[in-house]
């Protein structure tokens, strides 16, 4: 069958093709300007997704990345300090030696009482050092200086405190014995409120904060009994006159609990996430390296002022017994330090694995994303001769008709 | 038989010429005249000469009913494609800073804050990504808000269109009617009917309808309800009222004039006012819950519970514990994109930021917030917040990409079609050349033959002086 062509198919066809070899060229052009295969999401929307989940992925790495970086800082600083306390405790020792002899006299010991003061005042200011404004040594209690240059011979139970946005005008006061063996934080929530306290339901927290008691608790009494926190640490509440300002929900109270010794500090050690769900304890608290609490077996602040009380009075026996426990001392503070050189080793292998992984993960959209120049380039280049061609025949349009062949 | 005849003749054959040559004419004319058939004289005999039976119109009445369709199609998928780029231009995140570069900082700033819970520098940057975030959500809800809305407002000016067309074509039912078979003027009529073609066609983009041709040559216009738009030379105009029920009291309702009671939205099923009444009610947002605005209304809400639940069980720097992180500003409580904020006691205080699990300022719950981002929260706990983004993103690329396949597909069918057409209808110099030189032949015949018969006449004439 012959198809008849009539002005209009002429005129569509050229036009029609010339539009088509213009679109395949601008797509093309468009991707070597951005260099990039996906410059919106339908021009590949599984690969844009995978895109998407794959930057995420890198931003984690990143993150992780960062804190490691923070971390490896942290336990250099404190490695170096451990390392110099190990120094004062060595000198220590170099003293006790020398003053448990016989050929010592007491006023050369008293001289070295001084000598041993000076020895622990820095012992002090080490253990009390910051680290990018915190103190590396206090545990998870960052804000507040963890030694004390003199210590509790018995426990302490600290004043009462509240959260600044209770209400609650009444008084609080803290009583009792702690009989506990660590430092810890108690804290009492309110859960319900009632105008009078023995309407009121709370819960206790023997963790600072983390956990609570369950069931709650309603035996609030204004004045006496005080309400038991648990080893003995006690809190007495006592009616405010104020209708307004009566116990609310989530008022929180809370008293800080210290066992006998040096220390102010928790046994908690700080932690950041080095890997999905991967936390990293990077902080080595002041209750395992210097206290006999928790991890901790030897009050190092303890034994070197028994040392100086021991030359101060000439207690030549006192001087040979701390041998001993400056030994231990020194133990502990090298245990710690290689807690410290452990960390840093799986730090140093973690950083190297997330390198990898970024370096991966670059690659990955890089392919999806990316575009090919060199192929690009060469389409391009014939996607333009197309074009040309497609010029030259719309050109010709109108050129041959049978009107040039009628005389 | 007389010499006359050969006059009446040759007189009657010069005048069919005459007129095929104009028809010619006509047709070389509009060549180029969009939407113009060719008309051909009918030659037929009359007695012993000839005469034009009729200038018929080459056009094929099925191949138009097909390319209404086409039309309809194509206005379809044009017009979905301009509303759905709209909208995948608001998820482009192609060179990053959008959604999903912003949750990731968000993540971040919180175990920035981990590492040191008291630094003001750490949470003044955790307060400034929070704002962003939220800023950005706000930003796509009303981007999308705005495509419906746009939407919306150009329904009542479809619906004037097509009053227009229907009313058009009507009178141009009107006009062929009234020819009846007495009207000589068949190529105006013709010309009528191209234009009524081309008026077609075009109301085929707006709406989806049914024509029916009857033995008059009159075309009725049927809705897809049944219901006529144009039926002979009568009209029944379509109209637009607000509905004045959420979730937007402006948006339109279409019915007939005659009948405010009956909304027939539904029955305009394809072309371009069927595309803006679903991009208004299904695209953006549906009751099902299933629309791109609804999702993104799903992310925020989803984190800003997750986020709050979290800053509540942690303590600020003042041992109180959190109050919630992000609010939805609005009175009563919506949870949508479009309201959501940073909580602004926390903008006036930084120190109300909940960083800590203990009382004593560490940084365990900024950890436990760093955290909500691995946990599977979306699709039934399937997804977490991240690959839900990114699984609606796609979602609307592979839409766009789809709608993109559906107009160059129908785009090439129309093209055919169309095509098809002119290989019917279309004028070709080259035939009507052709023809010219035909038809000159033929005059210049019937001149010489006009001739003849004068000089016959004259002869007989001489004899009787």
């Amino acid at each position: 069958m012959v198809m008849r062509i009539s002005e209009n198919i002429k005129f569509n066809t050229i036009v029609d093709n010339m539009f088509k070899s213009q679109d395949s060229y601008n797509k093309l052009a468009e991707k070597i300007a951005s260099l990039k295969e996906i410059n919106r999401p339908s021009d590949d929307p599984i690969g844009m997704n995978r895109v998407l989940n794959l930057r995420e992925s890198r931003a984690s790495v990143g993150q992780y990345t960062r804190n490691m970086d923070g971390c490896e800082s942290w336990l250099t600083i404190t490695e170096s300090k451990l390392s110099a306390a190990g120094d004062l405790l060595a000198d220590a020792r170099v003293v006790a030696i020398a003053q448990s002899t016989a050929t010592s006299s007491a006023e050369r010991r008293s001289s070295e009482a001084g000598t041993v003061q000076q020895l622990i005042d820095e012992m002090l200011t080490l253990a009390n050092s910051k680290y990018d404004g915190r103190y590396l040594f206090s545990g998870a209690k960052t804000e507040e200086a963890p030694f004390s240059s003199s210590g509790r011979s018995v426990a302490e139970i600290g004043t009462a405190a509240a959260a600044d946005g209770n209400t609650f005008d009444g008084s609080v006061t803290s009583g009792g014995t702690y009989t506990g063996d660590e430092n810890k934080t108690y804290a009492v929530k309110i859960v319900t409120d009632g105008e009078l306290l023995a309407d009121t339901t709370y819960r206790v927290s023997v963790d600072g904060g983390k956990t609570w008691s369950d069931p709650p608790s309603t035996d609030l009494v204004d004045g006496a009994p005080p309400i038991e926190l648990g080893d003995g640490v006690q809190l007495t509440f006592t009616e405010g006159s104020d209708a307004d300002h009566y116990l609310a929900n989530n008022d929180i109270f809370y008293v800080q609990a210290l066992a006998p010794g040096y220390y102010n500090g928790n046994g908690e050690e700080m932690s950041v996430n080095i890997g999905e769900g991967t936390p990293f304890a990077y902080s080595v608290s002041g209750e395992a390296a210097f206290t006999d609490d928790g991890e901790g077996s030897v009050d190092v602040f303890g034994v070197l002022n028994e040392l100086k009380t021991a030359l101060e009075t000439n207690d030549v026996d006192g001087i040979a017994a701390c041998l001993d426990g400056l030994t231990a001392a020194a133990d502990q503070i090298s245990k710690n330090i290689s807690k410290c050189g452990a960390r840093m080793n799986r730090l140093e292998i973690a950083k190297k694995n997330m390198a990898d992984m970024d370096m991966d993960l670059v690659g990955l959209i890089s392919n999806v994303e990316d575009a090919d120049v060199s192929e690009i380039i060469t389409k391009f280049s014939m996607k333009e001769i197309a074009l040309k061609a497609s010029y030259a025949t719309a050109s010709k349009i109108g050129n041959l008709t049978i009107l040039d062949f009628l005389r | 038989m007389s010499g006359l005849d050969a006059l009446n003749i040759a007189k009657d054959s010069l005048l069919t010429h005459q007129a095929a040559i104009n028809l010619t004419g006509t047709n070389i004319a509009n060549s180029n005249t969009a939407g113009y058939s060719r008309q051909r004289a009918e030659f037929s005999t009359l007695v012993q000469s000839v005469e034009i039976a009729g200038m018929q119109r080459i056009y094929d009445q099925f191949l138009g009913v097909q390319i209404n369709e086409q039309s309809n199609d194509l206005g379809d998928s044009e017009a979905k494609k301009d509303a759905l780029g709209r909208i995948e231009m608001i998820f482009n995140e192609t060179d990053g800073g959008g959604i999903n570069e912003l949750m990731n900082k968000f993540w971040g700033a919180w175990e920035d804050l981990s590492a040191n819970p008291s630094g003001q520098a750490e949470r003044q940057t955790l307060v400034s990504v929070s704002q962003s975030l939220a800023s950005m959500f706000r930003s796509y809800s009303d981007d999308l808000r705005s495509v419906q809305d746009d939407a919306n407002t150009r329904i009542p000016v479809l619906v004037n269109q097509i009053n227009d067309y229907a009313s058009d074509i009507a009178d141009i039912n009107a006009r062929i009617l009234q020819a009846g078979t007495e009207d000589t003027d068949e190529p105006g009529l013709n010309s009528l009917r191209d234009k009524r073609a081309k008026l077609l066609s075009e109301l085929a983009e707006i709406v989806d309808f049914h024509s029916v041709k009857d033995e008059k040559d009159a075309i009725s216009v049927f809705l897809s309800n049944g219901l006529p738009l144009v039926e002979g030379d009568q009209t029944w105009e379509l109209d637009v009222k607000p509905d004045n029920i959420d979730p937007d009291p402006s948006f339109y309702n279409i019915f007939f004039k005659d009948d405010t009671d009956n909304v027939i939205n539904t029955s305009i099923k394809k072309g371009k006012l069927a595309v803006f009444l679903e991009v208004r009610d299904t695209t953006v947002s549906n009751a099902d819950e299933t629309g791109y605005m609804d999702k993104l209304d799903a992310l925020a809400a989803a984190i800003v519970e997750k986020v709050n639940d979290q800053h509540k069980l942690g303590y600020d720097m003042n041992q109180n514990l959190g109050k919630d992180f992000f609010v939805f500003d609005i009175d009563p409580e919506v949870e949508e994109a479009r309201y959501m904020r940073v909580n602004s006691d926390i903008l006036a205080d930084i120190n109300k930021i909940a960083a800590s699990e203990t009382v004593n300022g560490d940084g365990g719950n900024a950890v436990s917030m760093n955290a909500i981002k691995d946990t599977l929260t979306m699709d039934d706990e399937k997804s977490t917040f991240s690959s839900y983004y990114s699984s609606l993103v796609a979602q609307v690329g592979q839409d766009v990409a789809y709608v993109n396949r559906s107009v160059d597909h129908h785009t090439n069918l129309m093209s055919q079609l169309t095509n098809r057409k002119e290989e019917i209808s279309g004028v070709s110099i080259d035939e009507e050349m052709m023809n010219l030189i035909r038809y000159q032949t033929g005059y210049n015949a019937s001149a010489r033959l006009f001739g003849t018969a004068q000089e016959l006449a004259d002869t007989l004439m001489s004899l009787v002086k």
